[in-house]
């Protein structure tokens, strides 16, 4: 009885909180207002449209992965927003909302879905790469959660100069404190998940690194296309002058991080042989 | 059960995090900020304190831009305008970005400028410019907001000359402690002689009348600037497209190495391929030779058998015919040379010219003298001498071996006894 009551008042504060976000709202503090005020119905309404798109294109499935999946984009697009909605006053919130959103799927490719991705380790690799195409730290702590290199190891195989060194230690460093943690839970894989795929890593390794593979480079494929257009991969010559001649700075470490193959192609050339002849092999590394 | 909860604890803390969007972002004050153009990544802007500018040119429509610290947290954004100009100043903790994107028919293109925070002197300098911005002429219809901001903060500049010739005054008659504490308040102004104010106060009328100046030339000093501007993009498009070039020109020399590393590997085979051709004609004509050879040799050897049993006949035909017909062996030598059946033969022959086969022999009793006398002629001999009842013969050497021949003879009926010796 209660309940049914609890879930009419909320009924009411939604279709109230709907109505003020159609209204016009002329300035950014304003906007900024509205919205915080209409976050849980702007997130589920955002979690509506892309388990819509999902059904819509035939990757949809009824259980917990493709929800949380759902949720995980939806909570994205608010995110962005809530961020650029405010340069757009005067306007209307929920439809430059339901606008931004559509926007998004329209898009050929507007998230990576594969179903494997949506398994914990899927999700754990996924959350990875998509992060380390928005976050530096993000990026540099890829090469520690694939060949669990430290900053020092880091820096000797993308030869970077002592400027950009101290940056890759910060980089460790944040992602130690904050980062990993961060993606962990935007990525909704809970202690429990973490400690399973902990204990694959160590019982397992073999086949935790070869399933890893496999799906670091589907999460991989997709998310390079959000480099710069001019960062293709290249050839071993190619490597080899960028890393002499000491430019490229931003597309060895940017491409190096999301591409194993490059990784293989360029290896050696920026450590002046402190680095093993042989080339590195997938290790994941669950832990930052 | 576990599922709906699982979720839901996804979906509160996915509203947490929203929520507390602005206080979690954790940029270092010397930390760049990563600017991203329609979620791609296009470079980054220097956060140290100093006027950092990224100029980003599009060949697609720019859709939005997004401002991220180094953990990824999102700063701030703007949704570019179908075409057009527009401009947001965002607020990234005390400093800003200025933001100024142009879509065109032919694409995007982003200026992005980091305004550092002021710091503690610089806000004091602002307030006096305020100051001196009142006491001088205002110029409220100047075109560009812009480059009104920059006078203002040449203004600033200016006025902060005076101030500083003012707290140089100051400084003979405040003790150090009360100076600093009364920097950056206007009220210490107050305490200034009011002969010191008047000066100032000439010297901020001269200072007008600089400002006006300084104003207009500023204004073509910003023309140029537009110029300079104009010049540099074109440069960096031409330099851009001078990089790509190079780079065409690169991938080119590599590909030609390449073909020329290729190239080389066909030109060798192509004489191999010839030597080679040649020797398998070498070897097939041999192989030719070599099976003329071999029946030439199997022929030559059916020859050979045939000659070796045509000799074997020739043999028992010649010993048969020295069997039969000693004389005839004797008178036709040459003859039997001529055909050379065989070689036994002709040696005898041969040797019988040299050396007459000599036997002894004893004829049965009653034999009379005449009957001997035909048997020696029957076998071409000579009679020799006679020695106790043993008459001595001389043939031709006979072509079966001398016991075999004895045998022969001795089974004559005429013969009685024949031996070789005497
Ligand atoms: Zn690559």
């Amino acid at each position: 009885m209660q309940n049914t009551v609890s879930k009419s008042q909320v009924m009411a504060d939604h279709t109230v909180t709907v109505s003020r976000l159609e209204e016009v709202v002329s300035t950014a503090d304003e906007f900024d207002r509205v919205v915080s005020q209409a976050l849980p119905v702007l997130l589920d309404r955002a979690t509506g449209y892309t388990k819509r798109f999902l059904r819509e294109t035939g990757q949809w499935n009824d259980d917990i992965e493709h929800e949380k999946f759902a949720l995980r984009w939806g909570s994205e697009y608010l995110e962005r927003f809530l961020v650029c909605g405010r340069t757009e006053v005067p306007c209307r919130p929920l439809f430059l909302f339901d606008s931004l959103v559509a926007k998004q799927h329209s898009k050929p490719e507007p998230f990576c879905y594969h179903p494997d991705l949506l398994r914990p380790l899927g999700r754990f690799l996924d959350g990875l790469v998509a992060r380390a195409v928005v976050s530096r730290d993000a990026l540099i702590a890829l090469y520690h959660h694939s060949y669990g290199w430290g900053p020092g190891e880091v820096i000797a195989a993308t030869g970077l100069n002592g400027l950009e060194s101290q940056r890759i230690y910060k980089n460790f460093r944040r992602w130690r404190d904050s980062g990993w943690q961060r993606t962990m839970d935007e990525m909704g894989l809970t202690k429990a998940e973490l400690a399973e795929l902990s204990s694959q890593q160590q019982r397992h390794r073999q086949r935790f690194n070869s399933e890893g593979e496999r799906l670091i480079r589907v999460a991989q494929a997709h998310y390079r296309k959000s480099e710069p257009d001019h960062y293709p991969c290249l050839s071993r010559s190619q490597w080899r002058e960028m890393f002499t001649q000491g430019y490229g700075c931003d597309y060895r470490i940017w491409h190096l991080a999301l591409c194993l193959d490059c990784v293989q192609t360029a290896w050696g050339l920026g450590s002046n042989g402190s680095l093993t002849e042989e080339k590195p092999r997938l290790e994941l590394q669950v832990r930052p | 059960m576990g599922y709906e909860e699982d979720l839901e604890t996804y979906r509160s803390q996915r509203l947490q995090s929203l929520s507390s969007q602005p206080s979690r972002s954790v940029r270092g004050g010397s930390d760049p900020i990563q600017v991203y153009v329609n979620e791609r990544r296009v470079g980054e802007l220097e956060g140290v304190g100093v006027d950092a500018t990224l100029h980003v040119k599009n060949l697609e429509h720019i859709e939005t831009i997004q401002l991220r610290t180094e953990d990824g947290t999102l700063l701030g954004g703007l949704v570019a305008p179908e075409y057009g100009y527009r401009t947001s100043r965002i607020q990234v903790s005390s400093d800003a970005v200025e933001l100024c994107v142009h879509n065109t028919a032919q694409g995007g293109a982003l200026n992005a400028a980091f305004v550092p925070a002021p710091s503690y002197w610089s806000r004091t300098w602002k307030a006096l410019a305020d100051v001196a911005d009142r006491l001088a002429i205002r110029r409220p219809d100047t075109a560009i907001a812009h480059s009104m901001r920059t006078i203002a903060f040449t203004q600033a500049l200016l006025a902060i000359l005076v101030v500083g010739l003012v707290v140089d005054r100051m400084a003979i008659w405040m003790s150090p402690e009360r100076m600093l504490a009364s920097v950056g308040q206007p009220e210490a102004l107050r305490t200034v002689s009011v002969t010191e104010m008047e000066k100032v106060e000439r010297q901020l009328g001269e200072l007008a009348r600089i400002q006006e100046k300084v104003g207009t030339a500023l204004e073509t000093q910003q023309k140029g600037m537009a110029q300079l501007h104009q010049t540099m993009a074109k440069l960096s498009s031409s330099h851009e497209s001078v990089a790509s070039s190079v780079v065409m020109v690169k991938e080119e020399m590599e590909k030609r190495q390449e073909g020329s590393e290729t190239d080389r590997p066909i030109q060798r085979p192509v004489s191999d391929f010839v030597q080679k051709e040649q020797l398998e004609a070498a070897i097939k004509s041999l192989t030719v030779d070599n099976a003329r050879l071999s029946n030439e040799l199997a022929r030559l050897e059916e020859h050979n058998q045939t000659l070796s049993a045509k000799l074997q006949t020739a043999s028992v035909n010649a010993s048969k015919a020295v069997a039969q017909n000693p004389e005839r062996l004797l008178a036709s030598q040459p003859d039997v040379e001529s055909k050379n059946q065989s070689v036994q033969a002709a040696e005898s022959s041969q040797n019988s010219q040299t050396q007459p086969f000599l036997f002894w022999v004893t004829f049965s009793d009653g034999t009379s003298q005449e009957r001997i006398d035909q048997w020696v002629h029957e076998k071409n001999g000579r009679k020799g001498a006679v020695n106790e009842g043993w008459q001595e013969v001389r043939i031709v050497p006979p072509a079966v071996p001398p016991d075999l021949f004895l045998e022969q003879i001795r089974g004559e009926k005429i013969v009685k006894a024949a031996r070789i010796r005497e």
